[in-house]
């Protein structure tokens, strides 16, 4: 979506995935879960238990264990499987793992990598104050292009990979765009410095859903009629 | 005890009452009803209590009352000494009000998928999913900005019976295979809840997380 592609996708507001919870989304379509262990550390994985397919999503977070809600199967933040509750006498096999993905914090977001692979975060992103996730039934790319675009009260003065730099009314505010599925997308918004209204980002938040997920109409101005008369 | 309620486990409705006689720590008798595939919520003795032949129904002794909503407020001010599940303030009622009307006409259609997914009563499904999506992102909406002012709670900075109004249809939406992804502000409301002293659970609503 910009010059500079960096693999990593802002996933939530780190604010919303409280200690010990989890949360369901997706990206480019692919399901995943985004849990942060009682000592405050989150997580990004694959959203499927490895026994039978459940979204791990569903689940509860013990401790460092995230466990699966059908059989109560537990895995470490190694996504290593250590407790098969119907068999507790049982050494779990090694094999028994999650598919991890590598995550990070910053810009007040929870970060993904999108390839399953050990990776670091592009460094001086600072530290923000969350306002809200706007969830959206459009595609990314409308959504990028509306806000290239401007609206009076936003424009983008800079982006890098998957977070866009606006200013809103004059003060800096950072969106983090999540591809969810190829018509929906998410917006995480963000504060570096106070400045900005935070509710009046919220208010401005939501005629941009208005306004993008109303479905293109046809051209049915006189001059189009014409020209496909003619 | 004079307290009756006419019951349902699976009853969204019903488990509003059954959340608040918990929180107040009220004893009371259950009548369990045959819903499914009884239908004794359709039959001459119920629709007597509940002229709409829908649970709940609570008799308190002269008082019958159908409609949760109206009985979540009743029991609020016989009950509540505090005061703090329906407030006496004119805007923190009216604010009330509004969210149980809420509860009680746009959540509508989220009783109406669920029926639909559990019970295979025929519903226009992508009308109906629609709806309960608009109805969500209201109330997320909602708690965004009560979150941004330091508060937690539908009205004010307590829980009150519009939190209780409202709870099921998010707390089950699963049921009806809408997620709580897209609902950061709703999911964390949806803890808090959980975590107040005296909740209870119902299938489909765990009582821990």
């Amino acid at each position: 979506m910009s010059q500079a592609e960096t693999g990593w996708i802002p996933v939530a507001l780190a604010r919303d995935v409280e200690p010990s919870s989890s949360m369901g989304t997706q990206i480019h379509g692919q399901e995943i879960v985004v849990w942060r262990d009682s000592a405050g550390q989150s997580h990004v994985w694959e959203d499927r238990c490895p026994h039978r397919g459940m979204r791990l999503s569903f689940g509860f977070v013990r401790g460092n264990h995230i466990a699966c809600l059908y059989h109560g199967w537990e895995f470490d933040t190694a996504g290593q499987c250590r407790k098969i509750p119907a068999h507790p006498e049982l050494e779990v096999p090694k094999a028994i793992k999650t598919v991890r993905y590598a995550s990070a914090e910053a810009a007040g977001m929870v970060w993904v990598h999108e390839a399953p692979a050990e990776g670091a975060l592009p460094p001086g992103l600072p530290a923000a104050e969350p306002v809200r996730s706007l969830y959206l039934d459009c595609p990314a790319a409308r959504l990028v292009a509306a806000l290239r675009e401007g609206d009076g009260k936003v424009r983008v003065t800079g982006d890098e990979g998957q977070l866009l730099t606006l200013d809103f009314c004059g003060a800096k505010l950072l969106g983090g765009v999540q591809p969810l599925t190829e018509d929906q997308c998410a917006l995480h918004l963000a504060l570096p410095a106070p400045g900005a209204d935070p509710q009046a980002i919220v208010d401005w938040s939501e005629a941009l859903r208005r306004r993008l997920e109303v479905a293109p109409v046809p051209d049915t101005s006189a001059a189009a009629l014409a020209e496909a008369v003619a | 005890m004079s307290l009756r309620l006419y019951d349902f486990e699976l009853d969204e409705n019903a488990y509003k009452v059954r959340l608040l006689l918990a929180f107040l720590g009220l004893d009371y008798a259950k009548v369990a009803m045959d819903v499914f595939p009884g239908t004794e919520h359709k039959a001459d003795a119920f629709l007597k209590l509940s002229p709409v032949g829908e649970l709940p129904a609570l008799v308190d002794g002269e008082v019958v009352l159908f409609q949760s909503e109206a009985i979540l407020a009743y029991l609020a001010r016989r009950y509540d000494g505090s005061g703090l599940w329906l407030p006496e303030g004119p805007a923190a009622l009216g604010a009330v009000t509004q969210w149980l009307a809420f509860a009680a006409h746009e959540l509508r259609a989220a009783t109406t998928a669920r029926r639909g997914a559990l019970f295979g009563v025929p519903i226009d499904e992508a009308a109906t999913r629609a709806a309960v999506r608009a109805a969500f992102r209201i109330l997320e909406t909602h708690l965004v900005m009560q979150g941004l002012a330091g508060r937690s709670w539908l009205v004010g900075d307590a829980p009150t019976i519009a939190d209780i109004a409202v709870f099921p249809a998010f707390a089950l939406s699963r049921d009806f295979g809408i997620d709580h992804g897209e609902y950061p502000a709703l999911r964390r409301w949806l803890r808090a809840l959980r975590d107040l002293p005296g909740f209870i659970p119902m299938p489909g609503v765990p009582g821990y997380h």
